[in-house]
């Protein structure tokens, strides 16, 4: 016992601190048996270098649909590993946490240039949840029951909406895609949409990573119905924003502005909507106003909305959400800039034309699948008998999972398609190196 | 020791004048339909320097747990360790892609794999899943997995959770989310359950009674045992809120205590860092009759190898995009090893040495609202002392020490909610106490014109929340 110990024990009057847990009956004791006792940072470091030599190292990766292998500057990690950001709070006291509630205005602001939207929220925790929870609020919106989903739409995001949908039981109804331009089929869409939808979501670029070459007339179909339209970040460096397009919620992963692939997790959900919706949305929202003496400060506002407050009434139940992911997207988006952003969006449209340039002459393999252009996955058909991943594995490449293991639907044709993604960080040797491989395994 | 923050009047990024400095790789533009092209994208124009320096200033502005005592009742600051940190950094974890073939990732799959393992131990459960992202998420699943097991054990009219009125605002957000309608029950006097408001409560209806335990007031419920046997005899499922994990890890567990499922919160029990509101993790853990209801997929092994498996037979399916938070997974892990079975229990035993140490001295000053044996917090009322709650936090951070919570439990009227951890040493809860005590000696008016030495004084709510400003012009 330290000498600290004995003075707490002493102020407690009590010769052990066995005592302090006399109120937790015997036959509730229990001892971690079957964890062994601790041991030293050496110790532990060289356990969790080891656990890391067992992951693959130096894989060219061509896999994408959802979480991407994108360039993240060097000051994005410097700043957020700052203690005063990762090892604080939710600022519940304003005056001394002004530092990270004005960081996070500033995210807000920043998507909202980015989306050109009104309002963004201080984030969700990932994509998929995003848009679980848009799909929530367009159900507080206008109490309709019809939700409108891509026949495309990838697997995990159609488990996480059917789970969000608990206790709001919508209908969900599929919507074609086209099977050779790989766009969404504007006829189609327009025959479901009537006054019993809810909203309609909509993917640019779509799940088989082709964008929308109809977005404009493809927004102008939804009548009352609510639309949640679902972006990549950096594409908006090039394509018309959401909120340019007129959508009603815009929703998005954000972990390929400044985040790490981290195994999926953590990431970050992108949040914004139209103003007129600012009280049935979810999560926390960063205001200004001024204190006692007019200066300018930040704090959590609109909170009437949040769980603390509303309980059972609330409009979400979210409380821990991605604060400092949220610091990273905005850190990355003011390195990066317009110009900057705008050029990575250009590299990964390049890319994708150069793997399909470099593809078009090689037996057996199709990479016009479908027409569309294609933003940063790209689908690829190859012949039925090939398993492609695990082949690419012994050359190093990461890449060319079947599309029908990612997505809800994909039409058949004489090849299996199959996803290689690229990304502004692919080099052209890489490229060439995977069509290379292909083209031997055919 | 005095404290003042730094005090900068930092512009907002987009007023900075610098000119961005970025540089990329060119490529030829797209050949896209001119009508699906933006016309211009506006994002700030600011040099990196001045970016980092931006964003370094803000921090300095900022509270956080490596400056000192961040006694947050129910948030549980403990220190962050920064091994756990280092062990993040690698990039073999955070480099890789969740759809990565499973030969590729086998050293991030034993860890899952382990720290399931640990969770279950920890837990007294017998299947974990580390997938929701958040404690609420963890909630949520839960509620989803009571949901469907009650469908197929054709027990659907089961529509009701029970929640005590000193619950966190989480449990009935999530069970009402999920489609439930609560049933608040009352607290006994001493903030315990209620047994005689319980034994109303629960009926045909009932699917499930939703607690924590040490419950808010920093009690260990004694009735628990039962409390247990009177939820599963009404057919309900008893849920336990991991908030307050942290005050009987390695002494007693949910399962000897009853319960059918929990979450945990890696950030609070496993010391992740809170990153000013998030990211944390919600991992979930459930008895042998609900472990074929878990999100897929869990990690397993065999002779040879780690895989996913995906065989939950009715899986509620996924809750979030991909495996969980896994970079927090991994740092919690690194706690779990670092710390192990030993100093687990010490860490325990000291967050409840320094709650119970808080609460002596402060008796006679502050009401106690609860019985004298508390766990890892305290919660107590300065409504007789004619001092507000909230004027007595603007006083401690104006000193350097972060407040309690304020105004939680509800059942509290001027509650101060406080949860040093094990993390503190026995000159910071003095100077925490002293201060506690000293502010009761302070005029109201000099209370009320705190804090002085901050950024800011205090902000105006009321006004941020009628004229809504969420973002610059």
């Amino acid at each position: 016992m330290d000498n600290s110990e004995k003075q707490i024990l002493d102020c407690l009057k009590i010769d052990s601190a066995e005592k302090l847990f006399s109120d937790i009956p015997q036959d509730l004791r229990i001892s971690l048996k079957g964890i062994k006792n601790g041991i030293s940072e050496m110790e532990l470091l060289s356990e969790a270098s080891l656990r890391a030599s067992k992951n693959s190292r130096g894989m060219i990766s061509f896999l994408g649909n959802g979480i991407y292998d994108r360039f993240v500057p060097a000051s994005v990690d410097y700043v957020i590993g700052r203690s005063e950001f990762l090892t604080a709070y939710t600022p519940y006291q304003p005056e001394m946490s002004q530092g990270m509630l004005q960081s996070l205005f500033e995210y807000q602001s920043l998507i909202c240039d980015l989306t050109e939207m009104d309002i963004t929220n201080s984030s969700m925790y990932d994509g998929s949840t995003a848009l679980g929870e848009a799909m929530r609020m367009a159900y507080r919106i206008n109490g309709k029951k019809k939700v409108l989903v891509p026949e495309n739409i990838l697997l995990n995001h159609l488990s996480v909406l059917r789970n969000y949908a608990s206790g709001i039981y919508p209908e969900f109804e599929f919507y074609k895609m086209d099977n050779e331009t790989g766009e969404i089929s504007i006829e189609d869409l327009e025959s479901r949409i009537d006054d019993d939808c809810c909203c309609v979501i909509i993917y640019n670029p779509n799940c088989y990573g082709i964008v929308e070459s109809k977005i404009n007339e493809i927004v102008s179909l939804k009548k009352s119905a609510l639309l949640l339209y679902y972006y990549d970040p950096v594409s908006l460096g090039l394509l018309k924003s959401p909120g340019e397009l007129g959508v009603d919620i815009a929703i998005a992963e954000g972990q390929g502005i400044g985040i790490n692939q981290n195994f999926g997790g953590p990431t970050l959900g992108l949040f914004s909507f139209m103003k007129e919706y600012a009280r049935k949305s979810p999560g926390r929202i960063i205001g200004r106003t001024t204190d006692k003496s007019g200066k300018t400060a930040y704090v959590m506002t609109l909170q009437t909305r949040e769980q603390h407050i509303r309980r059972d009434k609330a409009t979400s139940n979210i409380c821990t959400n991605q604060a400092l992911m949220s610091i990273a997207s905005s850190v990355y988006l003011s390195i990066v800039g317009s110009k900057g952003l705008k050029r990575i969006a250009s590299n990964n449209f390049a890319n994708a034309k150069y793997l399909q340039k470099k593809l078009s002459n090689a037996e057996g393999i199709d990479p016009c699948f479908f027409k569309g252009t294609y933003f940063s996955d790209v689908v690829v058909g190859l012949k039925k008998e090939v398993d492609v991943e695990e082949e690419l594995l012994i050359k190093n490449i990461l890449g060319g999972k079947k599309a029908s293991s990612v997505l809800n639907a994909i039409p058949e044709k004489d090849t299996v398609p199959h996803f290689f993604t690229v990304t502004e960080k692919r080099t052209h040797d890489e490229i060439d190196f995977l069509s290379g491989t292909l083209e031997v395994m055919k | 020791m005095s404290y003042h923050q730094a005090v900068y009047d930092e512009k907002l990024l987009n007023e900075i004048r610098s000119e961005n400095n970025f540089k990329f790789k060119d490529a030829d533009e797209p050949d896209l339909p001119k009508e699906i092209v933006r016309k211009e994208l506006k994002l700030p124009n600011v040099a990196e320097f001045d970016v980092v320096r931006h964003y370094t200033r803000l921090s300095q502005m900022n509270y956080c747990v490596d400056l000192g005592i961040y006694p947050l009742g129910s948030c549980t600051m403990k220190f962050n360790p920064k091994f756990a940190d280092k062990i993040a950094s690698f990039d073999e974890f955070n480099g890789s892609h969740p759809f990565q073939h499973e030969s590729t990732i086998q050293g991030t799959l034993q860890i899952m794999y382990e720290l399931q393992e640990y969770l279950k131990e920890i837990s007294g459960m017998e299947r974990v899943s580390l997938q929701p992202l958040a404690g609420a998420q963890g909630e949520y699943a839960s509620l989803l997995i009571i949901k469907k097991y009650l469908e197929v054990e054709g027990m659907s009219e089961r529509t009701e959770v029970i929640i005590p009125d000193s619950a966190h605002g989480t449990n009935p957000a999530s069970a009402s989310m999920s489609g439930f309608s609560i049933v608040e029950i009352p607290s006994d006097k001493e903030g315990g359950i209620d047994i005689e408001a319980l034994k109303e409560a629960l009926g045909p209806k009932t699917a499930a009674f939703m607690i924590t335990n040490p419950n808010t007031l920093g009690v260990f419920e004694p009735k628990i045992k039962e409390i247990a046997k009177l939820v599963h005899s009404a057919g309900a499922l008893l849920y336990y809120d991991g908030a307050n994990f942290n005050a009987i890890v390695g002494i007693t567990n949910p399962g000897k205590m009853g319960f059918d499922l929990v979450h945990f919160n890696l950030h609070k029990t496993f010391a992740t860092p809170h990153g000013g509101g998030g990211p944390g993790a919600g991992p979930i853990a459930v008895n042998r009759k609900l472990m074929d209801f878990i999100p897929t997929p869990f990690v397993d092994r065999d002779e040879k190898k780690y895989f996913f498996n995906y065989n939950v037979n009715r899986s509620i399916g996924k809750i979030s995009g991909f495996h969980g938070s896994f970079i927090n997974l991994l740092r919690a892990w690194a706690y779990i090893k670092y710390h192990g079975s030993d100093g687990m229990h010490n860490n325990t035993v000291h967050a409840v040495m320094n709650a119970n140490y808080i609460s002596a001295r402060l008796k006679g000053k502050y009401e106690s609202v609860s019985a004298s044996l508390k766990k890892h917090e305290v919660v107590v009322s300065s409504e007789k002392t004619g001092k507000k709650a909230m004027d007595i936090a603007k006083f401690l951070i104006n000193n350097g020490v972060h407040s309690p919570t304020v105004y939680f439990p509800l059942i509290v009227h001027e509650a101060l909610m406080i949860e040093p951890t094990e993390d503190v040493s026995l000159e910071e809860l003095d100077r925490f106490c002293d201060l506690m005590i000293e502010v009761l000696e302070k005029d109201v008016l000099y209370l009320q014109s705190l804090p002085d030495v901050l950024p800011i004084g205090r902000a105006d709510e009321v006004k941020a929340a009628k004229d809504l400003c969420l973002k610059w012009n």
